[in-house]
């Protein structure tokens, strides 16, 4: 699951050690924005080490390295795939699939010069452009490592030369065409950050309106969004005792060689059924008897 | 003689600062700080083996501890290294 995925400073120690222990499900080691110029080459020394020694739990890691436009990128990359703790990196300004490819080249030497399996390292892709928004599914397919696509917020935003309205009418297409771009390619779709910390309100609204759009999750800046986000995320107990009748009168139903069952006076065919395993599969639950 | 740094003083962190030796002089370790009387053999043990995995046999190293776990205390010195020798 990909509900949430909270940003920890690259250079901060504190974040870095007690990061895993908020419960999101994700984490990004941020080598990119959250870090100073003068500090990179800390940061990406300091996460090197934490990557080989360091404690993550059941987190899903990544690390959002600096841009190909960057003369970081290739550093980064060196200093993070090696690890088995990594399951991929965040590459910010994806603009084309061209730059996937590059991602993706580079990726490849590396693993291969470590013993990786080739391959093995995915890729979320930001795309905080409108040029990247409008190559989305094309990003999406540039590589079997893509994993996820992100729209951008704060970049995309300031590209579409607008500004953040708390509505975020601006974003409403880039999040629909994401969304769609991401399914249609077979990857997750994770919505941008919601920059109001202490805006608990417009952060629930924020997280109803994107996972209603199909989004599957969210990228964090603070530990206190993680709780409100798993809650609009969860499915209710009422959903999952639904989910359940349908999934298994789907299984007996197939057992007697039929295809569709009625399950409390409704239909049940095969789309009802992939989204009641989605709901289990949200609740821990997707091994179901 | 020429030094560098790495670090801050925030919680959990250390500033490393490290000054060139003169070649045979050893490695001379200084350690100050919150874990500094508690914890000062396990981070000394810890600083020479960043120092001999670097291949580095000579210079002066100075901790300012704010609590850095040994994970943040390798860094640091390596980093601070690093940039003394101008290849970070």
């Amino acid at each position: 699951m990909r509900r949430t995925m909270l940003y920890l400073p690259g250079n901060n120690p504190n974040m870095l050690t007690r990061g895993y222990l908020f419960g999101s499900d994700g984490l990004i080691l941020d080598l990119e924005d959250a870090v100073a110029m003068s500090e990179k080459d800390t940061a990406r020394i300091l996460v090197n080490h934490f990557l080989e020694q360091g404690e993550f739990g059941n987190c899903e890691v990544t690390v959002r390295i600096n841009g190909v436009d960057t003369e970081y990128w290739k550093d980064d990359l060196a200093a993070v795939v090696p690890f088995k703790k990594l399951n991929g990196i965040r590459a910010p300004k994806v603009d084309t699939p061209e730059t996937v490819k590059i991602l993706d080249e580079e990726l490849s030497a590396i693993e291969d010069k470590n013993g990786i399996p080739v391959g093995r390292t995915q890729i979320f892709c930001l795309l905080e452009t409108a040029k990247g928004i409008w190559n989305a599914y094309d990003i999406a397919c540039a590589s079997s490592r893509v994993a996820a696509i992100i729209p951008g917020g704060e970049d995309l935003t300031a590209d579409l030369k607008t500004s953040r309205s708390k509505e975020g009418t601006e974003l409403e297409w880039a999040r629909r065409m994401l969304v769609f771009a991401a399914r249609a390619a077979g990857v997750d779709p994770l919505d941008t950050v919601f920059p109001r910390v202490s805006d608990d309100d417009g952060l629930r609204q924020e997280t109803e309106f994107i996972k209603q759009l199909g989004f599957s999750g969210k990228s964090i800046i603070h530990p206190n969004q993680i709780s409100i986000i798993h809650e609009v995320f969860n499915p209710t107990e009422q959903e999952i005792q639904k989910a359940l009748k349908i999934v298994n009168a789907a299984k007996e139903a197939a057992a007697r060689g039929q295809g569709a069952v009625s399950v409390d006076g409704r239909m049940v065919d095969i789309p009802v059924v992939k989204r009641a395993e989605y709901v289990l599969q949200r609740a821990g639950l997707s091994e179901v008897k | 003689m020429k030094t560098a740094q790495a670090g801050t003083l925030e919680s959990m962190d250390c500033l490393v600062t490290v000054t060139e030796a003169q070649s045979g002089a050893g490695v001379k370790i200084d350690i100050t700080g919150a874990s500094a009387a508690r914890f000062r053999t396990a981070m000394e043990k810890k600083i020479t083996e960043v120092l001999s995995a670097m291949k580095v046999s000579d210079i002066e190293i100075q901790v300012q501890d704010n609590g850095a776990l040994d994970i943040v205390l390798g860094a640091r010195v390596e980093a601070a290294v690093k940039r003394l020798g101008g290849a970070a």
